[in-house]
Protein backbone atom coordinates (compact mmCIF):
# COMPACT_ATOMS: atom_id res chain seq x y z
CA UNK A 1 0.00 0.00 0.00
CA UNK A 2 3.01 2.36 0.63
CA UNK A 3 4.68 1.63 -2.14
CA UNK A 4 1.35 1.77 -4.41
CA UNK A 5 1.17 5.48 -2.51
CA UNK A 6 4.56 6.08 -2.87
CA UNK A 7 4.35 5.40 -6.78
CA UNK A 8 1.07 7.72 -7.27
CA UNK A 9 2.59 10.92 -5.80
CA UNK A 10 6.26 10.67 -7.94
CA UNK A 11 3.79 9.56 -10.78
CA UNK A 12 1.85 12.82 -9.72
CA UNK A 13 5.10 15.38 -9.90
CA UNK A 14 6.62 14.02 -12.81
CA UNK A 15 3.16 14.30 -14.61
CA UNK A 16 2.88 17.38 -13.11
CA UNK A 17 5.84 18.85 -14.95
CA UNK A 18 4.43 16.51 -18.26
CA UNK A 19 1.37 18.70 -17.76
CA UNK A 20 2.75 21.93 -16.94
CA UNK A 21 4.64 21.57 -20.82
CA UNK A 22 1.48 19.98 -22.16
CA UNK A 23 -0.40 22.88 -21.42
CA UNK A 24 2.28 24.88 -23.51
CA UNK A 25 1.52 22.72 -26.52
CA UNK A 26 -2.33 23.64 -25.72
CA UNK A 27 -2.30 27.28 -24.91
CA UNK A 28 -0.31 27.93 -28.32
CA UNK A 29 -2.40 25.17 -30.23
CA UNK A 30 -6.07 27.41 -28.71
CA UNK A 31 -4.77 30.60 -30.38
CA UNK A 32 -2.96 29.83 -33.56
CA UNK A 33 -3.95 26.60 -34.94
CA UNK A 34 -0.14 25.26 -34.75
CA UNK A 35 1.58 22.53 -32.57
CA UNK A 36 4.92 23.99 -31.50
CA UNK A 37 7.64 21.17 -31.81
CA UNK A 38 10.03 23.58 -30.08
CA UNK A 39 8.39 23.38 -27.01
CA UNK A 40 10.49 20.94 -24.92
CA UNK A 41 13.64 23.18 -26.13
CA UNK A 42 11.65 26.26 -24.92
CA UNK A 43 11.58 24.57 -21.75
CA UNK A 44 14.93 23.71 -21.13
CA UNK A 45 16.46 27.16 -22.43
CA UNK A 46 13.77 28.59 -19.35
CA UNK A 47 15.52 26.00 -17.09
CA UNK A 48 19.54 26.70 -18.24
CA UNK A 49 18.65 30.51 -17.88
CA UNK A 50 16.99 29.84 -14.31
CA UNK A 51 20.42 27.43 -13.75
CA UNK A 52 22.39 30.70 -14.37
CA UNK A 53 20.25 33.21 -12.26
CA UNK A 54 20.87 31.04 -9.49
CA UNK A 55 24.64 30.71 -9.97
CA UNK A 56 25.42 34.18 -10.97
CA UNK A 57 22.84 36.51 -9.52
CA UNK A 58 21.60 35.32 -6.68
CA UNK A 59 20.00 32.25 -5.59
CA UNK A 60 17.08 33.18 -3.65
CA UNK A 61 13.88 31.86 -4.76
CA UNK A 62 12.02 34.60 -5.67
CA UNK A 63 14.39 36.18 -7.56
CA UNK A 64 15.50 32.90 -10.03
CA UNK A 65 11.34 32.79 -10.13
CA UNK A 66 11.15 35.49 -11.26
CA UNK A 67 14.05 36.15 -13.67
CA UNK A 68 12.93 32.76 -15.01
CA UNK A 69 9.40 33.73 -15.53
CA UNK A 70 10.93 37.25 -17.42
CA UNK A 71 13.12 35.27 -19.40
CA UNK A 72 10.34 32.96 -20.49
CA UNK A 73 8.40 35.88 -21.58
CA UNK A 74 10.89 37.09 -23.77
CA UNK A 75 11.85 34.32 -25.02
CA UNK A 76 8.12 33.64 -26.16
CA UNK A 77 8.00 36.91 -27.71
CA UNK A 78 11.17 37.15 -29.48
CA UNK A 79 9.89 33.55 -31.40
CA UNK A 80 6.64 34.45 -32.16
CA UNK A 81 8.28 37.83 -33.89
CA UNK A 82 11.33 36.74 -35.37
CA UNK A 83 10.08 33.09 -36.49
CA UNK A 84 6.59 32.75 -36.19
CA UNK A 85 4.84 35.93 -37.70
CA UNK A 86 6.90 35.95 -41.11
CA UNK A 87 5.54 32.82 -41.64
CA UNK A 88 1.57 34.33 -40.87
CA UNK A 89 -0.76 32.98 -43.51
CA UNK A 90 1.77 30.49 -44.40
CA UNK A 91 0.61 26.88 -45.12
CA UNK A 92 0.29 25.45 -41.74
CA UNK A 93 2.47 22.79 -42.76
CA UNK A 94 5.23 24.25 -43.56
CA UNK A 95 4.77 26.82 -40.04
CA UNK A 96 4.91 23.27 -38.49
CA UNK A 97 8.12 22.66 -40.25
CA UNK A 98 9.48 25.79 -39.38
CA UNK A 99 9.10 24.65 -35.43
CA UNK A 100 10.85 21.57 -36.21
CA UNK A 101 13.95 23.81 -36.92
CA UNK A 102 13.61 26.06 -34.64
CA UNK A 103 13.97 23.06 -32.48
CA UNK A 104 17.06 21.76 -33.77
CA UNK A 105 18.58 25.34 -33.34
CA UNK A 106 17.45 25.74 -29.91
CA UNK A 107 18.66 22.42 -28.83
CA UNK A 108 22.24 23.05 -30.19
CA UNK A 109 21.95 26.53 -28.79
CA UNK A 110 22.70 25.01 -25.53
CA UNK A 111 25.90 23.68 -26.19
CA UNK A 112 26.73 26.79 -27.79
CA UNK A 113 25.73 29.22 -25.00
CA UNK A 114 26.17 26.84 -22.14
CA UNK A 115 27.55 23.03 -22.41
CA UNK A 116 27.49 19.54 -21.99
CA UNK A 117 27.69 18.66 -18.75
CA UNK A 118 24.50 18.21 -16.43
CA UNK A 119 24.32 20.56 -13.55
CA UNK A 120 22.13 20.43 -10.55
CA UNK A 121 19.60 23.80 -9.84
CA UNK A 122 20.29 24.55 -6.50
CA UNK A 123 18.20 27.44 -4.91
CA UNK A 124 18.40 25.67 -1.37
CA UNK A 125 14.49 24.39 -1.72
CA UNK A 126 12.76 21.44 -3.09
CA UNK A 127 15.32 18.27 -2.12
CA UNK A 128 14.23 18.44 1.59
CA UNK A 129 12.02 15.65 2.45
CA UNK A 130 8.77 15.88 3.97
CA UNK A 131 6.72 12.61 6.14
CA UNK A 132 3.61 12.60 5.35
CA UNK A 133 2.08 9.31 7.44
CA UNK A 134 5.06 7.45 6.70
CA UNK A 135 5.73 8.49 3.21
CA UNK A 136 8.76 10.39 2.35
CA UNK A 137 8.31 13.33 -0.16
CA UNK A 138 10.44 15.68 -1.42
CA UNK A 139 9.32 19.30 -1.21
CA UNK A 140 9.98 19.90 -5.12
CA UNK A 141 7.52 17.24 -6.15
CA UNK A 142 4.54 18.45 -3.31
CA UNK A 143 5.37 22.34 -4.88
CA UNK A 144 4.91 21.19 -8.25
CA UNK A 145 1.96 19.56 -8.05
CA UNK A 146 0.52 22.50 -6.53
CA UNK A 147 1.50 24.72 -8.71
CA UNK A 148 -0.15 22.91 -11.48
CA UNK A 149 -3.52 22.20 -9.81
CA UNK A 150 -3.05 26.16 -9.36
CA UNK A 151 -2.37 27.56 -12.85
CA UNK A 152 -4.96 25.37 -13.96
CA UNK A 153 -7.54 27.05 -11.51
CA UNK A 154 -5.97 30.09 -12.95
CA UNK A 155 -6.20 29.51 -16.51
CA UNK A 156 -9.55 28.20 -16.72
CA UNK A 157 -10.60 31.61 -14.89
CA UNK A 158 -8.01 33.27 -17.33
CA UNK A 159 -10.25 32.18 -20.82
CA UNK A 160 -13.21 32.16 -18.90
CA UNK A 161 -13.68 35.64 -17.54
CA UNK A 162 -10.98 37.89 -18.52
CA UNK A 163 -11.77 39.80 -22.05
CA UNK A 164 -8.41 38.98 -23.36
CA UNK A 165 -9.23 35.28 -22.63
CA UNK A 166 -12.12 34.99 -24.43
CA UNK A 167 -10.46 37.15 -27.26
CA UNK A 168 -7.93 34.12 -27.67
CA UNK A 169 -10.61 31.22 -27.61
CA UNK A 170 -12.36 33.95 -30.75
CA UNK A 171 -9.33 33.69 -32.73
CA UNK A 172 -9.01 30.57 -32.18
CA UNK A 173 -12.18 29.96 -33.56
CA UNK A 174 -12.37 32.41 -36.40
CA UNK A 175 -9.50 34.80 -36.68
CA UNK A 176 -10.80 36.95 -39.89
CA UNK A 177 -14.15 37.49 -37.84
CA UNK A 178 -11.82 38.52 -34.98
CA UNK A 179 -10.02 41.14 -36.82
CA UNK A 180 -13.41 42.35 -38.08
CA UNK A 181 -13.85 42.68 -34.28
CA UNK A 182 -11.12 44.72 -33.97
CA UNK A 183 -9.14 42.23 -32.14
CA UNK A 184 -5.29 42.04 -33.54
CA UNK A 185 -4.57 38.48 -34.32
CA UNK A 186 -1.14 39.56 -34.13
CA UNK A 187 -1.12 40.65 -30.60
CA UNK A 188 -3.30 37.67 -29.42
CA UNK A 189 -0.48 35.16 -31.08
CA UNK A 190 2.63 37.40 -29.29
CA UNK A 191 0.80 36.51 -25.68
CA UNK A 192 -0.04 33.31 -26.43
CA UNK A 193 3.79 32.32 -27.26
CA UNK A 194 4.76 34.19 -24.29
CA UNK A 195 1.84 32.48 -21.99
CA UNK A 196 3.14 29.00 -23.40
CA UNK A 197 6.60 30.05 -23.05
CA UNK A 198 6.08 30.83 -19.24
CA UNK A 199 4.16 27.70 -18.31
CA UNK A 200 5.80 25.36 -19.98
CA UNK A 201 9.21 27.08 -18.59
CA UNK A 202 8.05 27.14 -15.03
CA UNK A 203 7.42 22.54 -15.24
CA UNK A 204 10.92 22.67 -16.91
CA UNK A 205 12.41 24.71 -13.61
CA UNK A 206 10.72 22.39 -11.11
CA UNK A 207 12.03 19.27 -13.38
CA UNK A 208 15.46 20.88 -13.18
CA UNK A 209 14.84 21.18 -9.17
CA UNK A 210 14.05 17.46 -9.11
CA UNK A 211 16.59 16.42 -11.39
CA UNK A 212 19.18 17.58 -13.11
CA UNK A 213 19.71 19.86 -15.41
CA UNK A 214 21.29 18.63 -19.39
CA UNK A 215 20.94 18.79 -23.11
CA UNK A 216 18.83 15.90 -23.19
CA UNK A 217 16.38 17.93 -21.49
CA UNK A 218 14.42 19.02 -24.51
CA UNK A 219 13.25 15.00 -24.50
CA UNK A 220 10.20 16.01 -22.07
CA UNK A 221 8.36 17.59 -24.64
CA UNK A 222 8.71 14.50 -26.26
CA UNK A 223 6.86 13.15 -22.88
CA UNK A 224 4.28 15.96 -22.65
CA UNK A 225 3.18 16.27 -26.27
CA UNK A 226 1.41 13.11 -25.96
CA UNK A 227 -0.07 14.44 -22.74
CA UNK A 228 -1.77 17.14 -25.05
CA UNK A 229 -2.78 14.72 -27.33
CA UNK A 230 -4.23 12.67 -24.68
CA UNK A 231 -6.10 15.77 -23.12
CA UNK A 232 -7.38 17.23 -26.44
CA UNK A 233 -5.07 19.95 -28.23
CA UNK A 234 -7.34 22.65 -27.92
CA UNK A 235 -8.09 21.83 -24.48
CA UNK A 236 -5.67 23.65 -21.97
CA UNK A 237 -6.91 22.18 -18.71
CA UNK A 238 -7.51 18.67 -20.27
CA UNK A 239 -3.72 18.78 -21.60
CA UNK A 240 -2.46 19.78 -17.84
CA UNK A 241 -4.58 16.52 -16.46
CA UNK A 242 -3.33 14.44 -19.39
CA UNK A 243 0.56 15.27 -17.89
CA UNK A 244 -0.66 13.70 -14.83
CA UNK A 245 -2.38 10.79 -16.03
CA UNK A 246 0.20 9.71 -18.37
CA UNK A 247 2.54 10.76 -15.20
CA UNK A 248 0.83 8.09 -13.18
CA UNK A 249 0.33 5.48 -15.54
CA UNK A 250 4.44 5.42 -16.56
CA UNK A 251 5.27 5.49 -12.65
CA UNK A 252 2.63 2.38 -11.94
CA UNK A 253 3.44 0.68 -15.18
CA UNK A 254 7.68 1.02 -14.13
CA UNK A 255 6.98 -0.36 -10.59
CA UNK A 256 4.75 -2.98 -11.09
CA UNK A 257 5.69 -4.29 -14.58
CA UNK A 258 9.37 -3.66 -14.19
CA UNK A 259 11.28 -0.20 -15.63
CA UNK A 260 11.22 -1.42 -18.83
CA UNK A 261 7.16 -0.61 -19.06
CA UNK A 262 8.22 2.48 -18.02
CA UNK A 263 8.49 4.44 -21.43
CA UNK A 264 5.95 1.98 -22.92
CA UNK A 265 2.90 2.10 -20.59
CA UNK A 266 2.34 5.91 -21.44
CA UNK A 267 2.52 5.56 -25.06
CA UNK A 268 0.47 2.10 -24.93
CA UNK A 269 -2.24 4.07 -23.06
CA UNK A 270 -2.75 7.13 -25.28
CA UNK A 271 -2.82 4.57 -28.45
CA UNK A 272 -6.03 2.82 -27.13
CA UNK A 273 -7.21 6.32 -25.50
CA UNK A 274 -7.28 7.59 -29.35
CA UNK A 275 -9.07 4.28 -30.78
CA UNK A 276 -12.07 5.25 -28.75
CA UNK A 277 -11.72 9.13 -28.84
CA UNK A 278 -9.44 10.23 -31.74
CA UNK A 279 -9.57 14.41 -30.33
CA UNK A 280 -8.73 13.63 -26.80
CA UNK A 281 -10.27 13.16 -23.54
CA UNK A 282 -11.15 16.60 -23.45
CA UNK A 283 -10.60 17.39 -26.81
CA UNK A 284 -13.86 19.64 -28.63
CA UNK A 285 -13.04 18.82 -32.01
CA UNK A 286 -11.24 16.88 -35.26
CA UNK A 287 -7.65 17.96 -35.05
CA UNK A 288 -7.15 17.87 -38.52
CA UNK A 289 -4.96 20.94 -38.94
CA UNK A 290 -1.85 19.38 -37.58
CA UNK B 1 -32.10 57.21 -27.95
CA UNK B 2 -28.86 59.28 -27.19
CA UNK B 3 -26.16 58.51 -29.47
CA UNK B 4 -22.25 59.32 -28.99
CA UNK B 5 -21.99 59.51 -32.82
CA UNK B 6 -20.01 62.88 -33.42
CA UNK B 7 -20.67 64.46 -37.02
CA UNK B 8 -18.19 65.09 -38.82
CA UNK B 9 -16.90 68.59 -39.75
CA UNK B 10 -18.23 70.41 -42.47
CA UNK B 11 -16.75 69.15 -45.27
CA UNK B 12 -15.91 70.60 -49.07
CA UNK B 13 -18.37 70.05 -51.79
CA UNK B 14 -18.82 66.10 -52.00
CA UNK B 15 -18.22 64.70 -55.51
CA UNK B 16 -21.86 63.38 -55.98
CA UNK B 17 -24.94 65.12 -56.36
CA UNK B 18 -26.14 64.53 -53.03
CA UNK B 19 -27.01 66.80 -50.58
CA UNK B 20 -25.11 65.07 -47.35
CA UNK B 21 -21.79 64.62 -46.70
CA UNK B 22 -20.26 61.57 -48.24
CA UNK B 23 -19.22 59.37 -45.26
CA UNK B 24 -17.68 56.55 -46.93
CA UNK B 25 -15.99 56.93 -50.71
CA UNK B 26 -14.50 53.70 -52.89
CA UNK B 27 -12.61 55.92 -55.47
CA UNK B 28 -11.73 54.35 -59.00
CA UNK B 29 -10.76 50.86 -56.89
CA UNK B 30 -9.15 48.39 -58.32
CA UNK B 31 -8.88 45.22 -56.69
CA UNK B 32 -6.67 41.75 -57.67
CA UNK B 33 -6.36 38.53 -55.78
CA UNK B 34 -3.53 36.60 -56.54
CA UNK B 35 -2.00 38.82 -58.90
CA UNK B 36 -3.81 37.54 -61.19
CA UNK B 37 -7.95 37.34 -61.04
CA UNK B 38 -9.29 41.01 -60.77
CA UNK B 39 -12.12 41.12 -58.67
CA UNK B 40 -13.38 45.10 -59.07
CA UNK B 41 -12.36 47.18 -61.59
CA UNK B 42 -12.51 50.90 -61.21
CA UNK B 43 -15.33 50.57 -58.95
CA UNK B 44 -16.55 54.43 -57.42
CA UNK B 45 -19.08 54.39 -54.57
CA UNK B 46 -20.17 56.70 -52.12
CA UNK B 47 -21.88 56.62 -49.19
CA UNK B 48 -23.76 59.95 -47.59
CA UNK B 49 -23.81 60.07 -44.19
CA UNK B 50 -26.82 58.78 -42.34
CA UNK B 51 -28.10 56.68 -45.12
CA UNK B 52 -28.82 53.64 -46.52
CA UNK B 53 -26.79 52.41 -49.23
CA UNK B 54 -28.02 48.83 -51.10
CA UNK B 55 -24.83 47.22 -52.93
CA UNK B 56 -27.05 44.96 -55.41
CA UNK B 57 -25.46 42.19 -57.46
CA UNK B 58 -25.45 38.14 -58.15
CA UNK B 59 -22.61 35.71 -56.86
CA UNK B 60 -19.23 36.96 -57.52
CA UNK B 61 -20.10 40.19 -58.79
CA UNK B 62 -17.39 41.43 -56.18
CA UNK B 63 -19.45 42.97 -53.24
CA UNK B 64 -18.03 41.17 -50.65
CA UNK B 65 -14.69 41.89 -51.55
CA UNK B 66 -15.60 45.71 -51.89
CA UNK B 67 -16.49 44.86 -47.83
CA UNK B 68 -13.32 42.89 -47.02
CA UNK B 69 -11.39 46.20 -48.34
CA UNK B 70 -13.01 48.52 -46.57
CA UNK B 71 -12.81 46.19 -43.17
CA UNK B 72 -8.23 46.16 -44.11
CA UNK B 73 -8.95 42.14 -44.78
CA UNK B 74 -8.12 41.38 -47.99
CA UNK B 75 -4.67 40.69 -46.90
CA UNK B 76 -5.89 37.41 -45.66
CA UNK B 77 -7.42 36.06 -49.05
CA UNK B 78 -4.19 37.36 -51.29
CA UNK B 79 -6.16 40.24 -52.26
CA UNK B 80 -4.73 43.43 -52.88
CA UNK B 81 -5.46 47.71 -53.72
CA UNK B 82 -3.76 48.08 -57.00
CA UNK B 83 -5.24 51.59 -57.51
CA UNK B 84 -7.86 53.96 -55.89
CA UNK B 85 -8.85 53.65 -52.42
CA UNK B 86 -11.16 54.17 -49.66
CA UNK B 87 -11.64 57.17 -47.81
CA UNK B 88 -13.74 57.54 -44.77
CA UNK B 89 -14.50 61.26 -43.56
CA UNK B 90 -12.08 62.68 -46.41
CA UNK B 91 -8.65 60.26 -44.78
CA UNK B 92 -7.28 57.56 -46.73
CA UNK B 93 -8.41 54.81 -45.02
CA UNK B 94 -7.23 51.56 -46.70
CA UNK B 95 -4.32 51.20 -45.54
CA UNK B 96 -5.13 51.32 -41.80
CA UNK B 97 -5.06 47.91 -39.97
CA UNK B 98 -8.23 46.47 -39.11
CA UNK B 99 -8.53 46.98 -35.97
CA UNK B 100 -7.73 50.99 -36.42
CA UNK B 101 -10.44 51.00 -38.62
CA UNK B 102 -12.63 49.30 -36.07
CA UNK B 103 -11.82 52.20 -33.72
CA UNK B 104 -12.23 54.88 -35.93
CA UNK B 105 -16.14 53.72 -36.92
CA UNK B 106 -16.58 50.77 -39.47
CA UNK B 107 -17.47 47.35 -38.65
CA UNK B 108 -19.26 45.08 -40.76
CA UNK B 109 -21.63 41.94 -39.79
CA UNK B 110 -19.95 39.15 -41.64
CA UNK B 111 -21.50 37.10 -44.63
CA UNK B 112 -22.96 34.12 -43.01
CA UNK B 113 -23.50 35.85 -39.79
CA UNK B 114 -20.15 34.29 -38.17
CA UNK B 115 -20.95 34.60 -34.49
CA UNK B 116 -17.99 32.77 -32.42
CA UNK B 117 -19.67 29.45 -31.95
CA UNK B 118 -18.15 28.27 -29.05
CA UNK B 119 -18.76 31.13 -26.95
CA UNK B 120 -22.13 32.45 -24.80
CA UNK B 121 -23.91 35.41 -26.41
CA UNK B 122 -22.70 37.43 -23.99
CA UNK B 123 -19.06 36.79 -24.88
CA UNK B 124 -19.87 37.34 -28.17
CA UNK B 125 -20.85 40.70 -27.45
CA UNK B 126 -17.94 41.38 -25.44
CA UNK B 127 -15.97 40.28 -28.34
CA UNK B 128 -17.54 43.28 -30.29
CA UNK B 129 -16.53 45.47 -27.54
CA UNK B 130 -13.23 44.49 -28.01
CA UNK B 131 -11.67 47.87 -29.07
CA UNK B 132 -13.86 49.76 -26.03
CA UNK B 133 -13.14 50.30 -22.28
CA UNK B 134 -15.48 47.82 -20.42
CA UNK B 135 -17.94 50.94 -19.10
CA UNK B 136 -18.04 51.64 -22.56
CA UNK B 137 -18.60 48.14 -23.89
CA UNK B 138 -21.21 48.05 -20.94
CA UNK B 139 -23.27 50.81 -22.37
CA UNK B 140 -23.15 49.60 -25.46
CA UNK B 141 -24.44 46.31 -24.21
CA UNK B 142 -27.33 47.51 -23.17
CA UNK B 143 -28.11 49.48 -25.96
CA UNK B 144 -27.88 46.33 -28.02
CA UNK B 145 -29.86 44.43 -25.77
CA UNK B 146 -33.07 46.98 -26.20
CA UNK B 147 -32.73 46.54 -29.50
CA UNK B 148 -32.44 43.10 -29.48
CA UNK B 149 -34.85 41.93 -26.71
CA UNK B 150 -33.88 38.32 -27.18
CA UNK B 151 -30.61 38.59 -27.19
CA UNK B 152 -30.76 39.48 -23.52
CA UNK B 153 -33.02 36.15 -22.81
CA UNK B 154 -30.44 33.86 -24.75
CA UNK B 155 -27.16 35.97 -22.92
CA UNK B 156 -25.73 33.03 -21.68
CA UNK B 157 -26.58 30.51 -24.34
CA UNK B 158 -23.77 29.07 -26.86
CA UNK B 159 -24.46 31.33 -29.91
CA UNK B 160 -23.59 27.86 -31.87
CA UNK B 161 -26.98 26.65 -30.64
CA UNK B 162 -28.46 29.24 -31.39
CA UNK B 163 -31.11 29.65 -34.20
CA UNK B 164 -30.38 31.45 -37.40
CA UNK B 165 -32.59 34.82 -36.76
CA UNK B 166 -31.22 35.17 -33.04
CA UNK B 167 -27.13 34.07 -34.76
CA UNK B 168 -27.89 36.95 -36.92
CA UNK B 169 -29.34 39.39 -34.43
CA UNK B 170 -26.39 38.69 -32.39
CA UNK B 171 -23.96 39.27 -35.51
CA UNK B 172 -25.61 42.75 -35.79
CA UNK B 173 -25.46 42.92 -31.88
CA UNK B 174 -21.80 42.27 -31.71
CA UNK B 175 -20.75 44.64 -35.03
CA UNK B 176 -22.97 47.45 -32.86
CA UNK B 177 -20.88 46.88 -29.78
CA UNK B 178 -17.77 48.36 -31.73
CA UNK B 179 -19.63 51.93 -31.79
CA UNK B 180 -20.25 52.40 -35.15
CA UNK B 181 -20.50 55.33 -37.46
CA UNK B 182 -20.78 52.99 -40.49
CA UNK B 183 -22.64 49.52 -40.32
CA UNK B 184 -21.79 47.31 -43.14
CA UNK B 185 -24.06 44.29 -43.70
CA UNK B 186 -23.29 41.39 -46.21
CA UNK B 187 -26.17 39.69 -47.08
CA UNK B 188 -28.38 39.72 -43.71
CA UNK B 189 -31.20 38.31 -45.16
CA UNK B 190 -29.11 35.17 -46.35
CA UNK B 191 -31.51 31.68 -45.30
CA UNK B 192 -33.58 33.60 -42.96
CA UNK B 193 -37.38 32.97 -43.01
CA UNK B 194 -39.00 35.48 -44.16
CA UNK B 195 -40.07 36.80 -40.59
CA UNK B 196 -37.21 37.07 -39.39
CA UNK B 197 -36.03 39.06 -42.26
CA UNK B 198 -38.87 41.68 -41.70
CA UNK B 199 -37.62 41.60 -38.18
CA UNK B 200 -33.83 42.62 -38.48
CA UNK B 201 -34.90 44.85 -41.92
CA UNK B 202 -36.80 46.76 -39.67
CA UNK B 203 -33.48 47.20 -36.89
CA UNK B 204 -31.68 48.84 -40.12
CA UNK B 205 -34.06 51.04 -41.06
CA UNK B 206 -34.01 51.73 -36.80
CA UNK B 207 -30.42 52.11 -36.99
CA UNK B 208 -30.56 54.52 -39.55
CA UNK B 209 -33.59 56.76 -38.41
CA UNK B 210 -33.14 57.02 -34.96
CA UNK B 211 -29.56 56.58 -33.78
CA UNK B 212 -28.32 58.42 -37.40
CA UNK B 213 -26.28 55.37 -37.90
CA UNK B 214 -24.54 55.02 -42.00
CA UNK B 215 -25.61 51.65 -43.61
CA UNK B 216 -24.31 49.82 -46.22
CA UNK B 217 -26.21 47.26 -46.91
CA UNK B 218 -24.88 44.17 -49.27
CA UNK B 219 -28.01 41.89 -50.46
CA UNK B 220 -28.51 39.46 -53.37
CA UNK B 221 -32.34 40.28 -52.29
CA UNK B 222 -32.83 43.70 -54.59
CA UNK B 223 -36.44 43.59 -53.53
CA UNK B 224 -36.11 43.69 -49.82
CA UNK B 225 -33.03 46.52 -49.59
CA UNK B 226 -34.79 48.76 -52.19
CA UNK B 227 -37.51 48.75 -50.26
CA UNK B 228 -35.40 50.56 -47.34
CA UNK B 229 -32.50 52.27 -49.15
CA UNK B 230 -32.06 55.61 -50.36
CA UNK B 231 -29.52 55.29 -52.80
CA UNK B 232 -28.19 51.86 -54.95
CA UNK B 233 -25.79 50.13 -56.75
CA UNK B 234 -25.64 47.59 -58.78
CA UNK B 235 -22.55 45.52 -59.40
CA UNK B 236 -21.99 43.24 -61.95
CA UNK B 237 -18.46 41.20 -62.52
CA UNK B 238 -16.14 43.07 -60.47
CA UNK B 239 -17.80 46.74 -62.34
CA UNK B 240 -20.92 49.10 -61.48
CA UNK B 241 -22.93 48.81 -64.28
CA UNK B 242 -26.12 50.99 -62.79
CA UNK B 243 -26.98 53.61 -59.89
CA UNK B 244 -29.18 56.19 -58.69
CA UNK B 245 -31.88 56.60 -55.49
CA UNK B 246 -33.95 53.38 -54.47
CA UNK B 247 -37.20 54.95 -56.27
CA UNK B 248 -35.35 55.29 -59.82
CA UNK B 249 -33.44 52.04 -59.70
CA UNK B 250 -36.78 49.89 -58.68
CA UNK B 251 -38.58 51.59 -61.55
CA UNK B 252 -35.87 50.56 -63.80
CA UNK B 253 -36.42 48.35 -66.40
CA UNK B 254 -33.87 46.33 -66.62
CA UNK B 255 -33.47 46.10 -62.64
CA UNK B 256 -37.34 45.17 -62.56
CA UNK B 257 -35.91 42.31 -65.02
CA UNK B 258 -33.01 41.05 -63.68
CA UNK B 259 -33.34 41.46 -60.14
CA UNK B 260 -36.74 41.77 -59.14
CA UNK B 261 -38.33 38.97 -60.90
CA UNK B 262 -40.77 41.61 -62.72
CA UNK B 263 -41.13 41.03 -66.48
CA UNK B 264 -42.00 43.91 -68.59
CA UNK B 265 -42.58 42.23 -71.94
CA UNK B 266 -45.01 39.27 -71.09
CA UNK B 267 -43.54 35.80 -69.61
CA UNK B 268 -40.82 34.38 -71.43
CA UNK B 269 -39.40 30.71 -71.39
CA UNK B 270 -36.68 30.52 -69.30
CA UNK B 271 -34.18 29.66 -72.13
CA UNK B 272 -35.23 32.87 -73.65
CA UNK B 273 -34.76 35.38 -70.64
CA UNK B 274 -31.34 33.74 -70.54
CA UNK B 275 -30.61 34.36 -73.98
CA UNK B 276 -31.64 38.27 -72.99
CA UNK B 277 -29.47 38.17 -70.49
CA UNK B 278 -26.64 37.23 -72.77
CA UNK B 279 -27.30 39.80 -75.27
CA UNK B 280 -28.14 42.49 -73.41
CA UNK B 281 -25.33 44.11 -71.16
CA UNK B 282 -25.41 46.67 -68.53
CA UNK B 283 -22.34 48.50 -70.23
CA UNK B 284 -21.01 49.64 -73.39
Amino acid sequence: MQYLVQLLISGLAIGAIYGLIAMGFAVIYKSTGLVNFAQGEMTMITAYIAWTISTTVSGNVFVVALGAILAAVLLGLIIERLVMRPMLGEPVFATVMVTIGLAVILRSAINFIWDAYPHGLDIGMGRGIVHLGGIGVRTGQLAVIATLLLLLAAIWAFFRYSKVGVAMRAVAADDRTALLMGISATKVHALAWAASSVIAGIGGVFFALSYDLSPAMFQLGLKAFPATILGGLDAVLGSGLGGLLIGITENLAGGYLGSGMKEVAGFAMIIVVLMVRPFGIFGERDIERV
Amino acid sequence: MPTTIPHPTPQAAPLTATATDVLLEFRNIRIVYDNAIEAIRDVSIAVPEGSIVALLGSNGAGKSTLLKAMSGILYTEEGVIENGGIRFRNDEVHRLAPDELVRRGIVQVPEGRRVFAALTTDENLQMGGYTRTGAEARERRDKVFALFPRLHERRDQIAGYMSGGEQQMLAIGRALMTDPVLLALDEPSLGLAPLIIDRIYEVIVRLRDELKMTVLLVEQNAQRALDIADYGYILETGRVVLDGTAKKLTANEDVQEFYLGVSSSGRKSLRDVKHYKRRKRWLS
